[in-house]
């Protein structure tokens, strides 16, 4: 039994090898990371311009920004193409006509895509966190001079953020893993995946509407808990600025909250793209 | 079941759903079979015939709409059976920023090949294929014969007790077509069982025990190659340096003992023998 178990995590992980190895390859996934390094970079310019105190505030939500966007948008390319890539090249035959069971493709090609994305994430977010604290040393310095109260940076809470937006990739990547273990097409993947994305991001109104609303109808209601419900919650995720700027405002209680279900909704997303892939024509 | 059957197919059938409005396409109609251990098997017919999807069917890759089908004793969507079969699909592909060994090596890793015993089984495989020196060159770069070895090679690699390829020299030239059929004929020797899927019947004939051969989904001849082949009632003879008065002595000889039908004509060799004997070695055969 153990080494069953051994036997499927060895398989798993030279998928996951094999699929990072491939990514990286890849010029149109280096180009969008580069790109989005260089945004981030971009946002140094920002000292040239005079905004005073809330600089900081400022450079935090364009590089958070910068991060979420082309993040969503590197995630839904690179996982859609990543699967089509083996099911179109029939790559994916000679696989599975090894004794690879398909739960091992699907979390195989989850973990390579994931992986990267964590480079993706920590990098960049390296990068954004040295530019956030270069600067904060120098505004600590100019607010002492002038005897104004220093503003705020938690290296601890970009850390936090980091992982956060990881795992939100990770949520978003086991999302159109689901989407294309069913779909037929690559566009159909990515276009179902990015709707998905968008209702996750405005899931909240939904959680909102439901908690406050007092006097609608049970129909609206059970539609309102039935949504939130199915649609994972993304926004939950993005408290970059809280976490780095004012960390007092974030209760320890809601980073592990976030991260859980982040985990939870990788596990349930994971579950339905096997029971999709399943019975699927290779 | 008898120890003595490889694969057994029977009833199968598969419908493909096709077009929006979902109409049905009979890819396989009402398949059965029984591949005997230890022979080379061809499944023959024209292109559409429904051989590769009776092989995937077998493989576990697509499931059928009816019928039955066990591999070396085990269902077909079983990982026991893959284990013990090794598959070449139609026109492989394979991740072009590889090279030869690092693909044969990753697929012996998902076979189950130890990892001590992972290097002399990639390059036994490798051996086998003709494929030692190439092995170190990406992927990108193999022509197709090249593509179709190492496709073998990984097929291979585990030492499977049953190869299964699909068209394995469909694109390739006579002469690396040739070095295939020695391959095959290779694995017959260490007691393997080989399934291969063809539409090309001349090569086939030249490396298979049996065929089965299909039309349109369905079986439509199936047994040994020589009883199919072989025209038991009529015989050739050959001769060199015959004159006109030995033939018509002879030809008298034959009608005087009540032979009919006694003609005089040159054997042929077929084209691809002929094209074999000049071209004997292209470069990346
Ligand atoms: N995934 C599929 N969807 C719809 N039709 C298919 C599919 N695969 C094969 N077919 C059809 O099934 C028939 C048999 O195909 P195939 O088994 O590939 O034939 P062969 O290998 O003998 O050339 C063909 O008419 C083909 O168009
Ligand atoms: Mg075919």
């Amino acid at each position: 039994m153990l080494n069953l178990m051994k036997q499927s995590l060895r398989r798993t992980t030279w998928i996951a090898r094999i699929t990072f190895l491939e990514a990286i390859r890849q010029r149109f996934f280096a180009f969008l990371i580069l790109l989005s390094a260089a945004l981030v970079v971009s946002s140094v310019s920002f000292r040239f311009l005079d905004f005073g105190h809330g600089e900081l505030k400022f450079v935090a939500d364009f590089g958070f920004g910068g991060i979420f966007f082309f993040g969503s948008i590197l995630t839904l390319a690179m996982t859609a193409q990543l699967f089509f890539a083996e099911i179109e090249n029939r790559t994916a035959m000679t696989l599975l006509a090894k004794p690879v069971s398909r739960w091992e493709f699907l979390v195989g090609k989850f973990i390579g895509v994931w992986a990267v994305l964590g480079i993706f994430i920590f990098t960049l977010t390296l990068i954004l966190g040295l530019i956030m604290w270069g600067r904060h040393q120098e505004l600590v310095a100019l607010a002492e001079a002038a005897g104004r109260v220093p503003p705020d940076l938690s290296v601890s809470g970009v850390a936090a953020y980091a992982l956060l937006q990881w795992l939100r990739l990770g949520v978003i990547a086991a999302m159109v893993l689901a989407v294309s273990s069913v779909a037929r097409s690559f566009l159909f993947a990515i276009v179902v995946g990015a709707m998905a994305v968008l209702a996750g991001q405005l899931q909240w109104i939904a959680e909102e509407a439901l908690l406050k609303e007092k006097q609608i109808t049970t129909v609206y209601q059970s539609f309102l808990w039935l949504i939130t419900r199915i649609v994972p919650n993304l926004q939950q995720f993005n408290i970059g600025d809280a976490l780095a700027l004012d960390v007092a405002s974030v209760s320890n209680g809601a980073v592990w909250a976030a991260s859980l279900s982040g985990c939870i909704y990788i596990i349930v997303l994971l579950i339905l793209a096997g029971l999709g892939f399943r019975r699927r024509e290779i | 079941m008898s120890d003595e059957i490889a694969i057994s197919v029977q009833g199968l059938t598969k419908d493909f759903r096709v077009g929006l409005v979902g109409h049905k396409l009979r890819a396989v109609d009402n398949l059965s079979l029984e591949i005997p251990r230890g022979q080379v098997y061809g499944l023959l017919g024209p292109n559409g015939c429904g051989k590769s999807t009776t092989l995937k069917i077998i493989l576990g890759l697509v499931p059928a709409t009816a019928g039955k089908v066990s591999i070396l004793g085990f269902g077909s969507a079983t990982s026991e059976a893959r284990r013990r079969a090794g598959f070449l699909p139609e026109a492989p592909y394979f991740h072009k920023f590889l090279t030869g060994r690092e693909l044969v090596s990753y697929y012996a890793r998902l076979s189950g090949v130890a990892e001590v015993d992972l290097k002399s089984a990639v390059e036994v495989a490798l051996d086998a294929t003709a494929m030692t020196e190439a092995g170190n060159r990406t992927i990108g770069t193999y022509s197709k014969g090249m593509l179709q070895r190492i496709g073998l090679a990984q097929a291979i690699v585990h030492q499977p007790e049953l190869v299964i390829l699909d068209e394995p020299t469909a694109g390739v030239d006579p002469v690396g077509a040739a070095a295939i059929g020695k391959m095959i004929l290779a694995m017959r020797a260490q007691g393997k069982t080989v399934v291969l899927c063809s539409h090309l019947l001349g090569q086939v004939e030249q490396v298979c025990d049996r065929v089965a051969i299909m039309d349109k989904g369905r079986l439509v001849l199936e047994g040994r190659v020589d009883d199919i082949l072989a025209r038991r009632d009529r015989q050739v003879i050959t001769a060199s340096d015959l004159t006109d008065k030995a033939w018509a002595a002879a030809e008298a000889a034959l009608l005087a003992h009540g032979a009919k039908d006694v003609s005089l004509t040159h054997p042929r060799r077929s084209l691809e023998e002929l094209f074999r004997e000049l071209v004997k070695g292209s470069r990346d055969a």
